[in-house]
């Protein structure tokens, strides 16, 4: 589905100059679960951006379904990201201003879809993680857990082909923790490709591959026997 | 889509309640200033327009240019003119028409209503075609003396319009009370239009007699002149025509020659004397440059003042606008998550610029409700103020409602498309990764320099408010030269055979002190000029040629009443015997004699510099000899506005208008019903015009009034919605900087520290916008003043700028010190556990 080769990211301020990713070269397939791990600072959050099109590489190549990204503008970016590509993140990053329900069909307001079957398409999805009856609520009426699965349902409502997760149970205790994690579980197994950044060596172990980053550069991969 | 923005601009707009509120409210302000201009100069520069062929209708307007004399401007023109003009220029005009306009009295069931009567040409409805209610063209204005009048005072007199074949009795017309058959009924005319014409009569020439100085004269200038126009002729062809006809064909040709001799060799007419063509829709803004001091039919509109309110209503405006571009993206941080989030779900930025540009249009028609609630509710007291009966018809003027929603549209793009472009920046990624954007400093600068554009216009509207009510007041304080206060001046033109009873019996009121008649009030001005000739050779042993002298008619005690100083002679005196002018009798052999009082411009002007020298000397007038028996200051008759003429103060009983009423009591409406009471006995049927003096004096100050007034309220408000964008902006950086102060607090910093380096901050852009408003409002302000020959001192408007500058600045503290204050005070472990 994609991969990456010899991608560099190197971050420039005004005296400093950072090497994100040093050479990475990774390739992921259709339908994959891949966590990647590593030391705080080692390019992870890095990584899951340049894989999610919201930073470009300085230097390498993105093969994308076959097309290299690297030197896309950021509106073509834009069109291919929103029609394959959902995002999770550890701060759920629900926007204050809109019910659950708002904030889960804001996924698929810019896709052209009329207003009714956005609807049902948001109804099945609430249904799907269990959110359904807070459907009228805000975001700060919830807790941690419920809002991560509001960001989940955000994230597959325009049922895209792969999921991106940074740190999805960082801020979450360990019961919901679980909870996000078997709900990835499920989604791979209906086909979505999901890649996540994790610190936790137990949510890893649900993935069927584990990148290790060092400074920037792969160290190991792992593959769990199925 | 749209529904979502509308959904989260709501629910900003509820959640940011004080930002929201300073935004509408400015904006709202901003609109209110907006609308109530708008149709302030709507029907300014509407005037007229309703008339049928109107872009080929002219008035023609005098200026006589004598060198070394202050120009004569008069919008009327001389009764032969019009036939002269039309009948030579036959390719460019295709009718002319004469209007006269007088006052006068109608005499109905009993009782008398002062009116106005228009005295028009046969062609008057050729020139203007008003629509008839009853009758028509034809059959309603065919013969002289024919009358047409309003349905508005068929409806007053009649109670109904169909009066076609009613009278109506006047008192008087050229001397005689005459009851005239009404013949048409018009419909009423707009209330925007020069023309005041409630009854239209057909002229009758022969009503004018033998010594007709109205219709039958080159030179007296009583008549108001209009041409219709050939269809496809300019207004310009016209004027090039008439000249042409004044410097080759005129009679004025050879009038200048006989007038100045040699000296007309080399000059044309129209170096002296114009003639110039006005298209009647301009008149009412631009007749008043053509008018001097004298009037028009109705109140003259002012150009420069449309011009600057329309100024101050953008300003206004832009203030707001500035508000909300300055609160947003200062805001902007607080939005940036969902932005991003916005651009992950893969909205582009054109969309997010959208729906923030929408956000703002949203705002700006919410403000715009608010905004039309509150013109209504003001407009009452802004009519008051203008003298206008302007009315917001919201829905049955399409045009307005079209061009207000116009109006909010743009205003919301203006102020929402600089945030809108800055918030649908921010890269998704960048954002996303740190947890809170940071500020960068160029948008900070901006703001800053916003905040400067802001005061400094807020500045200078304001410096110019006090400059001008400076001038105002200092206008009605200048020394006019005579005592105005407890005088009345009474109307005398209709009181005929009893002048004598009648000022024996105000006389016999306890409170009057003194009665003088005079052929004008101090105020009223007529534009009486003549050719007066010094006999005797001047100071300077020169013998001149007639002099062009402003001259009034006085009555003896006259200028002893007013308490006016005299510099050389004496006054009147009815002992001397020899002071009046007198009718001298058929077939009379010689000068009359009589007396004239001057004031100092006049002996100035005739050569002399020692008042004494010029007492006993003799000017003569027509057919007077004018013995000089006094000098009086250059006392201000007219409004100080018009600076000082040369004038000569004569005695002619014949030429009396007003009764110069002077009186001590306190009971000023007592007096006033005593006086009526007498009016009723001694002049019954005459409505009775009587008004005080210094209301009269103020009057002459009123349309600067009304500008000082105004500007008081478009500039008070400018600093209002100002205070408000400082006071969120000081809000908000407060509340980003919560955690700076509660650092420097448990550093050691205390409250009045922290507010002192908080008010710092807001008073630099303050103390810069001062900066650069002075100078703009000394120089606009200077040359306003220049305008005026009287007027408060130059360095007045240094301690002005001082005082606004001062003003400013506690405004400022006021506005942000209580924000700081507040943070200031709080527990800094609260202030830190906020991050
Ligand atoms: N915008 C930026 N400008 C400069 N340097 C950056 C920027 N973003 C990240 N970096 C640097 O790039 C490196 C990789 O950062 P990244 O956020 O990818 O790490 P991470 O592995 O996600 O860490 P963590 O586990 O703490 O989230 C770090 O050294 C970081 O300081
Ligand atoms: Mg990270």
């Amino acid at each position: 589905m994609l991969k990456l080769h010899n991608l560099t990211r190197v971050y420039r301020t005004e005296d400093v100059e950072t090497l994100a990713l040093n050479n990475v070269n990774i390739e992921i397939a259709q339908g994959e679960f891949v966590a990647i791990m590593g030391p705080s600072g080692c390019g992870k959050s890095t990584l899951l951006n340049t894989i999610g099109m919201l930073d470009s590489p300085s230097s390498g190549e993105y093969w994308f379904n076959d097309e290299n990204i690297a030197g896309y503008s950021e509106a073509q970016l834009a069109s291919i990201r929103k029609r394959n590509i959902g995002f999770i993140f550890q701060n759920f990053n629900l926007i204050d201003e809109l019910t659950v329900e708002e904030n889960i069909e804001l996924a698929l307001l810019y896709h052209n879809i009329p207003s009714a079957e956005r609807k049902a398409k948001v109804a099945e999805v609430m249904d799907k993680v269990g959110i359904a009856h807070r459907a009228k609520h805000m975001p700060s009426q919830l807790s941690g857990g419920q809002q991560q699965r509001v960001a989940v349902a955000r994230a597959v409502v325009g049922e895209q082909k792969m999921i991106l997760a940074d740190e999805p149970t960082g801020n979450l205790d360990s019961v919901h923790g679980e909870e996000v994690m078997e709900m990835l579980q499920a989604l791979n197994k209906e086909g979505t490709t999901i890649v996540m950044v994790t610190h936790s060596p137990a949510h890893a172990d649900y993935a069927k591959r584990t990148i290790n980053l060092f400074d920037g550069s792969v160290v190991t991969e792992n593959v769990r026997a199925a | 889509m749209f529904k979502n923005y509308l959904i989260i601009a709501w629910r900003n707009i509820v959640k940011n309640g004080v930002f929201s509120a300073i935004n509408i409210f400015g904006l709202a302000v901003g609109l209110m200033s907006c609308i109530l201009i708008m149709l302030f100069v709507r029907e300014e520069t509407g005037y007229d327009d309703w008339i049928k062929d109107k872009d080929r209708l002219v008035r023609m307007h005098t200026a006589v240019n004598i060198p070394n004399q202050p120009a004569f401007l008069t919008v009327r023109s001389a009764g032969r003119m019009m036939e002269a003009i039309r009948d030579y220029a036959t390719n460019e005009v295709e009718t002319g028409m004469r209007l006269i306009q007088w006052g006068t009295t109608v005499q109905h069931n009993g009782e008398g209503f002062a009116e106005q009567i228009t005295m028009v040409d046969n062609s008057f409805f050729n020139v203007f075609a008003l629509p008839f209610l009853h009758g028509d063209i034809e059959s309603s204005f065919n013969k002289p003396m024919d009358l047409v009048i309003t349905e508005e005072m068929a409806t007053k007199y009649f109670g109904r319009t169909n009066v076609l074949g009613e009278t109506i009795s006047f008192c008087c017309l050229g001397g005689n009370p005459i009851t005239l058959k009404v013949t048409g009924v018009l419909k009423d005319l707009p209330d925007a239009t020069h023309l005041d014409a409630n009854f239209i009569i057909y002229l009758n020439p022969a009503m004018f007699g033998e010594n007709d100085n109205v219709l039958n004269t080159w030179s007296s200038l009583n008549v108001y002149t209009y041409f219709k126009m050939r269809e496809g002729i300019s207004v310009e062809q016209l004027q090039d025509r008439i000249n042409y006809w004044l410097n080759n064909e005129s009679p004025m040709v050879n009038m200048l020659k006989e007038r100045l001799g040699d000296a007309a060799n080399g000059l044309q007419v129209t170096d002296t004397f114009q003639l110039n063509v006005m298209s009647v829709p301009d008149l009412h803004l631009n007749a008043k440059n053509d008018a001097g001091n004298m009037g028009d039919l109705t109140p003259m509109g002012d150009q420069n003042m449309i011009n600057t309110f329309v100024v101050v209503a953008l300003l206004i405006l832009v203030i707001a606008c500035i508000n909300f571009m300055n609160l947003s993206t200062a805001k902007a941080s607080k939005r940036a998550k969902e932005v991003a989030m916005r651009k992950v779900l893969g909205a582009s930025r054109t969309q997010v610029a959208f729906q923030f540009l929408s956000e703002a249009v949203a705002l700006v028609f919410i403000a715009l409700l608010f905004a039309l609630a509150a013109t209504e509710i003001v407009l009452p007291f802004y009519n008051e103020i203008i003298g206008k009966n302007l009315q917001l018809m919201l829905f049955s003027d399409p045009y307005l409602l079209v061009s207000l929603c116009l109006v909010a549209t743009a205003v919301g793009i203006g102020a929402g498309l600089y945030p809108a472009l800055y918030l649908s920046k921010y890269l998704p990624g960048h954002i996303l990764k740190a947890s809170k954007s940071s500020e960068s400093q160029s948008s900070a600068k901006l703001r800053t320099g916003l905040v400067v554009g802001q005061f400094a216009t807020s500045i200078i509207l304001v410096i110019s408010t006090i400059v001008v009510y400076s001038q105002t007041l200092y206008s009605t304080s200048v020394d006019v030269g005579y005592q105005y206060d407890n005088k009345l001046v009474l109307n005398i033109r209709a009181t005929g055979d009893n002048l004598d009873s009648l000022k024996q019996e105000l006389l016999n009121l306890p409170q009057v002190t003194d009665v003088a008649f005079s052929s004008e009030s101090p105020t009223q001005d007529n534009e009486n000029n003549n050719y007066f000739s010094l006999v005797e050779p001047n100071q300077q042993g020169e013998k001149l040629e007639p002099l062009l002298l402003n001259y009034h008619h006085m009555d003896y005690g006259f200028f002893e009443s007013y308490g006016v100083n005299l510099l050389a002679g004496r006054f009147f005196d009815k002992n001397y015997g020899t002071d009046a002018i007198t009718q001298l009798p058929e077939g009379h052999e010689g000068m009359g004699k009589a007396s004239v009082i001057l004031n100092r411009a006049a002996v100035t002007k005739l050569g002399f510099t020692d008042v004494e020298q010029i007492i006993g000397k003799t000017l003569v007038l027509n057919d007077h000899e004018l013995t000089v028996i006094g000098v009086i200051p250059d006392i201000h008759f007219r409004s100080i506005k018009f600076g000082i003429r040369a004038s000569a103060f004569l005695l002619d009983e014949n030429r009396f208008r007003v009764a110069n009423i002077a009186f001590q009591s306190n009971d000023v409406s007592g007096l006033m019903d005593d006086i009526h009471r007498i009016w009723k006995q001694q002049v019954p049927l005459q409505p009775m015009n009587l008004q005080f003096l210094s209301e009269m004096m103020a009057a002459q100050y009123r349309d600067e009034t009304t500008t000082a007034q105004l500007l008081l309220v478009f500039s008070a408000l400018a600093i209002l919605v100002s205070c408000l964008g400082l006071y969120g902006l000081s809000a908000f950086t407060v509340e980003r900087r919560t955690k700076e102060i509660g650092l420097r607090k448990v550093m050691g910093a205390n409250v009045s520290q922290i507010v002192k380096l908080l008010i710092w901050q807001f008073s630099k852009p303050v103390a810069l916008a001062n900066l650069i408003a002075w100078p703009i409002a000394m120089y606009a302000m200077n040359s306003w003043l220049e305008e005026f020959p009287y007027r408060i001192e130059q360095w007045y408007l240094l301690p002005i700028c001082l005082l606004v500058g001062l003003l400013s600045l506690s405004i400022a503290w006021l506005t942000v010190g209580g924000n700081a204050a507040r943070v200031a005070r709080k527990n800094p472990v609260h202030a830190l556990r906020y991050e």
